[in-house]
């Protein structure tokens, strides 16, 4: 298997648990954002980084990540990580850096951080994108290769959904004649993912409303004559770490497939929203799919037969792409055998089998609003009350990281990636007075009108990075991460670093 | 996989002896475990859906 830089983007819930609490969500959001720059574990932007990123909205971490406010959600990007277990570890890291966050306020039993990705009253609906790294001669722009990873993403669910009470009735898409279809409600117990009902478009380019199975927007933060960033929004949160691992995992291998011409066209489907959340709401979990060749098969099997290609073709290819083989196979295998073969690895089997635990010990119908509670619960990032974290105490769920790697990575970038450089600027710019524009593609500093670019996601820059500031002026220390004097702010725009990078898009 | 890192390690669970060494056992008709999460979802407040009032986002 190449190479590959991956990277998870995670819009965190926030729900206040104690009614006599002073702040609401977006306030105790922007409170626990500032809270971590204080604690110097990051550094503050300066300046804007669009209309609705102004200076203080977020900031670079020491670990190479990011921590900032989306559309009034508190949300992490992982740094780039070279291998599954580093990106596992730094998303697990991230859940810390807020959850720590949220106890040092005192506000461990006020709020909770929820992992999940839906509102089950309102419908409002936040992502967990997905990155990964190809090559720009990736065969992205064939409409079939496109329709190939469509396949892929609507089956995947089986495996890699985190499961939801209820349903939302879908929207379709919205053109500009503001045209629109209403489709009769449904009655949905439980389904399988979060997202399958906020998913009305195949191919789109959009993020937010309209989101598609595969979304097309280009914007590779590094060499776009080089690189390409696949940027995928259909997936849920997940909390178990084998089944996040399993995703990306089986995700890489799709495109491993894809860039290697072994993908087969018989593998496209009819008619890939509809399977979507058709194979979301199967109440007996059959999963069947009609392909655009007009076979009808399920779910399972169109998995089964993407696996053994890739075990086919990819095999030995190295350590993670066997791991990555062994673990689909070992999903697949207990799939058939209901939900409970599979707690210890699959988010939504986990939760089916609590919820249905729990409304059989308390003769609840799935409609009961107390199950709505506990879905949410599920998710909660608190190891002192999140329901999942029973499953990890007991061994019931299997690991992909440990926690003292966690730990190690909530402060230290990640080895074989440009955020280790990243982490180092970080680290050296948190106790100086310089003014500063980082990015994920490189920084510019006021000392210096040439911005540093960083242009090859595989590339460290530690060394050139250390040299860079170790002949720079960067005046006296300065006590906070949170406050940076004016002079600081000086003679630097984001355009500037911009001007030399041309292509890269912002992030 | 095999990883000398001990960052980097993947954690697999080994396998536990049957602790009487006696003989095969009748299985548990519940999946150990399940009590104690029972519990915990005692103890979250019903009502607590309606208090998450959350945007939408990306």
């Amino acid at each position: 298997m190449r190479k590959r830089i991956y990277g998870l983007e995670t819009e965190y819930g926030l729900l206040i648990k104690d009614s006599e609490f002073e702040l609401d969500p977006v306030d105790a959001a922007n409170r626990i954002k500032n809270h971590i720059f204080t604690s110097k574990l990051g550094i503050l932007d300066l300046h804007y980084r669009a209309n609705d990123e102004p200076p203080g909205n977020g900031g670079f971490l020491l670990n190479g990540g990011r921590v900032y406010l989306d559309m009034g959600h508190l949300e992490y990007a992982s740094p780039e990580c070279a291998t599954l277990t580093d990106l596992i570890t730094y998303d697990r890291a991230g859940d810390c850096i807020i959850q720590d966050a949220v106890n040092d306020l005192g506000w461990g039993d006020s709020i909770a951080i929820i992992k999940n990705n839906v509102d089950l009253e309102t419908s409002a609906t936040f992502g967990c994108h997905e990155n990964y790294l190809v090559s720009r001669g990736f065969p992205f722009d064939e409409r079939d290769n496109l329709k190939l990873l469509s396949a892929f993403l609507v089956t995947r669910q089986i495996f890699c959904g985190t499961g939801r009470i209820g349903a939302c009735n879908p929207h379709p898409f919205r053109d500009w004649e503001g045209i629109s279809v209403e489709e009769p409600e449904e009655t949905v117990d439980f389904q399988i993912s979060q997202r399958a009902d906020h998913i009305p478009n195949e191919f789109y380019r959009w993020v937010q409303y309209n989101r598609a199975i595969v979304n097309t927007r280009d914007e590779p933060l590094s060499d776009p004559s080089k690189y390409r960033r696949i940027h995928l929004l259909v997936g849920d949160s997940n909390m178990n770490e084998f089944a996040a691992a399993m995703k990306m995992g089986t995700t890489a291998l799709m495109l491993e497939l894809m860039e290697q011409g072994l993908a087969h066209r018989d593998w496209i489907l009819a008619e890939s929203v509809e399977a979507m959340r058709s194979i979301s709401r199967d109440p007996e979990f059959k999963w069947e799919i009609m392909l655009r060749n007009g076979t009808r098969t399920t779910a399972l099997e169109l998995q089964w037969k993407i696996l053994e290609t890739a075990k086919k073709h990819l095999t030995g290819m190295s350590h993670e792409a066997d791991w990555i083989l062994d673990g689909w196979e070992s999903v697949l295998t207990d799939l058939p055998k209901g939900p409970e073969a599979l707690i210890d690895r699959v988010d939504w089997a986990a939760k089916y089998w609590m919820l249905s635990e729990f409304k059989r010990e308390e003769k609840l119908d799935w409609n009961d609003p107390w199950l709505k509670s506990l879905d949410l619960e599920y998710h909660n990032i608190s190891k002192k009350s999140g329901l999942y974290w029973e499953l990890e105490k007991n061994g019931d769920a299997v690991r992909k990281t440990n926690n003292e790697a966690i730990e190690y990575a909530k402060s230290t970038p990640p080895r074989g990636t440009r955020a280790d450089g990243r982490g180092e600027l970080v680290k050296t710019l948190m106790s100086t007075q310089v003014g500063y524009l980082i990015d994920w593609i490189g920084f510019r500093l006021s000392r210096n009108e040439e911005p540093f670019l960083m242009l090859d996601p595989f590339i460290s820059y530690k060394d050139e990075i250390r040299n860079y500031l170790k002949d720079m002026d960067l005046g006296e220390p300065v006590e906070s991460g949170l406050s940076v004097p004016g002079h600081a702010r000086r003679n630097i725009s984001r355009p500037a670093l911009y001007e030399k990078a041309k292509g890269f898009n912002r992030g | 996989m095999v990883m000398n890192d001990p960052l980097r390690r993947e954690e697999k669970r080994e396998p536990t002896p049957d602790r009487r060494d006696a003989g095969p056992s009748s299985p548990d008709v519940t999946r150990p475990g399940r009590d104690d999460i029972l519990k915990r979802m005692k103890r979250v407040d019903p009502k607590q859906s309606e208090r998450y009032k959350q945007r939408t986002g990306q």
